[in-house]
């Protein structure tokens, strides 16, 4: 049944030359990474249809379909069979009935049939290569279907020969429109929606639907992230190995024993914060990221405890100092509330200086949690190492992260490239707002303590971070526009 | 389900869903509050739970850690009750010399009521000197919804207690007055006359005046039962005069131990179910779930997934070397505007096909090339193309065409260009053309470099 006679949701066809991204178009706009997408012609052989629904609703659909293989003998078979403009539109319908079994146009007839059953045109070529001509028996197939089109210029490659191509194109299409499928941000993506519903007056109300939706869920992904980073920061500022030693071990080299345990420690650290990686992929739908880093090559400059990273991600010294003054002020003041005021705010100045001068002391260095034995007891003693001494750990997990869900929240899915985290320069947490900068070091400190966190405190932990990604959003934007 | 039990249930859930994907949760949410739209009910924590449990199966089991506090409460109970017991064994002690002071049991009575106000303020205050206790007791760590109840539950569980412990010293001055013969009287080494310790009496006795007004002492019992340990007892020396006290100091028993006790204690189970109501009401973990029943669930077009299914980018096929040759057929445009010179140069026929031409133009090419060859020992043909341009289809017809016609064992050689002519075309384009040139499967079709390129030695191996 044709969509079309249902009055149903706009459809869109992405078609095109083989082998010039259509299914990147797709990919990137459907947010599925798990496309085929290869630098091969005729890696698409069928006609794919991808929904965007909304509680099973479908607001549009985009089809990827295969490259025109043989379109000179589909326009020589047309005009053959073609008496006037008038009868063009059937006449592509009654190539499609003609050939559907035939080998030779197996690609022709996958292409055209979603748009003789109503589809939309999305024409996609690519914009670094130059224009060749040969491609005007597509363009001019497309032009008999007489359905709405438009045409995206994709660049695939290095080289730009967009302008020709945007001057040929124009002469075949209602809209032309240079869309880069890789690099393309979100909002060009919902631009780009926007303008596929001006191609028929029916499509605006859907598409501007889609378009309010996909918004929604990209801003609930971000506070979703915030929450997972919030929960992962809680445990690995927490976390203590512990091991209990029998009588017979209970001799063990104490050196020995922190060895043992730090590689222990080390290893489920690296291990959470994986687990948070694989999850803020997931939550963002790249389930297939192949990566930069290895993951068992702990040791390099990639690895969480590497000086590369406490240099990258760590917080300076000033920086510290004014967020333990304010986190120790937040304690201080706890003990001016008990004594109802009669301390008049000494608490909190005390606080706040012990707060600045403890964090100080930590700043440059990422001091490692250390060997705890406890007593013997029933010829059993319990050995720990953890959780960490100083906070400076947990902002070089926060910004690890923060950066990690900046480049998955930025990539797009036709990326098949490896997903590469390269460190940032100067400190971007400078640009978060002194309060947020105080509770999270307060934050920080208390889950070092190991005091756990409520369903409200964890709640504003989440706040928080999520203050802290658009801080760092902007910082990167600026960064980008400073470069330029 | 109580209150408190659909909190902590709740709280539960949205723990063991922590480790649960956001989308999961987001889809499995809106599913259930679209099926309530249908039912036309309205989506609340229980239901919610109720669905969940449903659907996993689970029986509803009494919650441990409530079971916990129910067997704090019921010890509690039965440590009130047995103090309460021995506590008025002691107050009634009674060896037949001295009389049971009256003011000391009044005492006791006011020393109770100030506890059980002081239990109820701490618990709206909701300060816990006991919590190290409980802390050290319980093996649970982690900030839950039952920590922040322990104030009222410990409330509940003193009052319960408080209340055995004034049923049971009640029930045992009843039976003491049935068995034993007690002989209370008053004391006080204050200068108090008999005529204020009576109206104190009548103060403390108002409540039941009217219910009981042999309960409430008269002047005279006041008058002629006070004693003094050492000396003379008081005036009327009868005996049966100090066993009169007991229906007031029941009375005041009742009053001001068991029952302010009862009323403590339903407002600590009140104050505990409104407790419980607004934490759940302010839950995070409630909003996040409104949020996500509220928010319709977006499927991108994420469900079909084909990236497994990749074409085979293998070829055993190489690079040869460009064979001497008079013919050169472009196509698709290809060598436009210019040709390399080493192309170009020594051709006899230089050709067009493919591209903007017809399918017509084709066949007059095909034909002008036959011509050529047919005159050759070892014809061969060059047949030029734009090396990032995949072949397509018109491509292999043309060349199916053309063995047709061209004399056979013409070698045809594919020449593949890049956009830049003085650039070697990248390696990905060139494989492109080696699996055409495979996939086709003629005999005699190879590809070839234009001389000068160094691709050549990337794929001579």
């Amino acid at each position: 049944m044709n969509d079309r006679t249902m009055n149903t949701h706009p459809v869109f066809a992405v078609v095109g030359h083989p082998n010039k991204g259509k299914s990147s178009v797709v990919a990137t706009l459907s947010q599925n990474d798990a496309i085929a997408i290869a630098l091969e012609p005729g890696t698409t052989r069928k006609h794919q249809a991808y929904p965007l629904r909304v509680d099973e609703q479908t607001l549009y659909t985009l089809v990827d379909t295969p490259g025109f293989q043989r379109p000179r003998r589909v326009l020589e078979w047309l005009e053959a069979h073609s008496l006037s403009a008038s009868d063009r539109a059937e006449t592509v319908a009654a190539f499609v009935v003609q050939h559907r079994d035939d080998p030779r146009f197996v690609d022709e007839c996958e292409l055209l049939a979603p748009i003789i059953e109503g589809a939309g045109i999305i024409y996609v070529v690519d914009g670094s290569v130059p224009y060749s001509s040969e491609h005007e028996a597509e363009m001019t197939i497309l032009r008999w279907s007489g359905r709405p089109s438009l045409a995206l210029i994709n660049t695939i490659g290095p080289d730009d020969y967009s302008d020709t191509w945007q001057a040929a194109l124009g002469q075949f299409f209602q809209v032309v429109r240079k869309f880069d499928a890789l690099r393309a941000h979100f909002e060009q993506h919902l631009s780009l929606l926007r303008t596929f519903g001006q191609l028929e007056p029916g499509w605006e109300v859907p598409l501007e639907q889609a378009v309010h939706f996909l918004s929604e869920q990209r801003s609930q992904r971000k506070r979703d992230s915030a929450a997972l980073i919030a929960r992962a920061l809680e445990e690995m500022m927490a976390f203590q190995e512990k091991r209990t030693l029998s009588a017979a071990e209970s001799d063990t080299d104490d050196k020995r024993l922190t060895g043992q345990l730090r590689v222990r420690w080390y290893d489920h650290q690296r291990q959470r914060e994986m687990r948070l990686r694989l999850a803020i992929e997931k939550l963002y739908q790249h389930n297939r990221l192949q990566r930069q880093e290895p993951e068992l090559a702990w040791h390099g400059e990639h690895d969480l405890f590497s000086e590369n990273s406490r240099k990258t991600w760590g917080v300076s010294k000033r920086y510290l100092a004014t967020a333990g003054f304010g986190a120790g002020a937040i304690g201080g003041a706890g003990i001016d509330a008990l004594t109802l005021g009669h301390s008049f705010g000494a608490a909190a100045l005390l606080g706040g200086i012990i707060g600045a001068a403890g964090s100080v002391y930590y700043a440059d260095r990422l001091s490692l949690p250390v060997l705890v034995s406890g007593v013997l007891k029933n010829g059993l003693r319990t050995v720990t190492f953890g959780p960490v001494q100083d906070s400076q750990f947990g902002y070089i997990v926060l910004g690890r992260a923060v950066d990690h869900w900046w480049h998955i929240c930025h990539r797009n899915h036709a990326g098949r490239d490896l997903l590469e985290l390269e460190p940032a320069d100067t400190h971007w947490l400078e640009q978060l707002e002194r309060k947020q900068r105080q509770h999270l070091q307060f934050v920080l400190d208390r889950c070092r303590k190991q005091k756990s966190l409520d369903e409200r405190a964890r709640q504003q932990l989440t706040d928080t971070i999520e203050h802290v990604m658009s801080a760092y959003d902007d910082w990167r934007l600026n960064r980008a526009a400073a470069g330029n | 389900m109580s209150d408190i039990r659909l909190l902590l249930d709740f709280d539960d859930q949205v723990h063991r869903d922590h480790n649960q994907s956001p989308a999961f949760l987001h889809r499995r949410d809106r599913r259930f509050a679209l099926d309530c739209q249908e039912k036309g009910i309205t989506p609340g924590p229980q239901q919610w739970l109720d669905h969940l449990n449903r659907l996993s199966q689970q029986q509803e089991t009494p919650h441990i850690r409530l079971r916990r506090w129910r067997a704090l409460t019921g010890g509690f109970a039965a440590a009130g009750a047995l103090f309460g017991i021995f506590t008025m064994l002691g107050l009634l002690f009674y060896e037949g010399g001295q009389r049971i002071n009256l003011t000391v049991i009044l005492l006791f009575v006011v020393l109770q009521l100030l506890l059980a106000l002081l239990t109820t303020v701490q618990s709206l205050v909701g300060w816990q000197p006991w919590r190290w206790l409980l802390h050290n007791l319980s093996n649970e760590r982690g900030a839950t919804a039952l920590q922040q109840l322990q104030p009222q539950l410990m409330a509940r569980a003193a009052h319960t207690g408080g209340l055995c412990f004034g049923l049971t010293g009640l029930l045992t001055l009843l039976v003491l007055v049935v068995v034993q013969d007690l002989a209370f009287g008053w004391s006080t080494t204050l200068d108090t006359g008999a005529t204020s310790y009576h109206r104190l009496l009548q103060f403390l006795a108002w409540p039941w005046h009217s219910l009981w007004p042999a309960a409430v002492p008269e002047l005279s019992l006041v008058e002629s039962t006070r004693f003094f340990r050492s000396g003379e007892t008081a005036a009327g020396e009868d005996p049966a005069l100090w066993g009169q006290w007991w229906p007031f100091v029941a009375m005041a028993w009742l009053f001001y131990v068991i029952v302010p006790r009862l009323g403590l204690l339903l407002l600590a189970v009140i104050h505990l179910r409104y407790r419980a109501q607004a934490l759940l009401k302010n839950h995070p973990g409630l909003l996040a779930l409104h949020y996500r029943m509220e928010t319709p669930a977006v499927d991108t077009g994420s469900r079909h997934h084909d990236a497994a299914d990749q074409p085979d980018l293998s070829t055993s096929s190489a690079l040869q070397p460009l064979p001497p040759s008079r013919t050169l057929i472009r196509w698709a445009g290809a060598g436009e505007p210019a040709l390399p010179e080493s192309l170009a140069h020594d051709k006899d026929l230089n050709l067009a096909a493919g591209g903007r031409a017809s399918l017509e133009e084709d066949r007059q090419t095909i034909e002008a090339a036959q011509q050529q060859l047919a005159r050759e020992k070892t014809p061969v043909v060059l047949l030029v193309t734009r090396g990032w341009e995949p072949p397509t289809g018109e491509l292999a017809d043309f060349l199916e065409q053309a063995q047709q016609r061209w004399p056979a064992g013409t070698r045809v050689v594919l020449v593949p260009l890049a956009a830049d002519p003085q650039a070697t075309p990248a390696e990905h384009q060139i494989d492109q053309w080696l699996r055409f040139a495979e996939r086709v499967g003629r005999d005699r079709l190879q590809v070839s470099l234009v001389p000068g390129h160094d691709a050549g030695e990337m794929h001579d191996e």
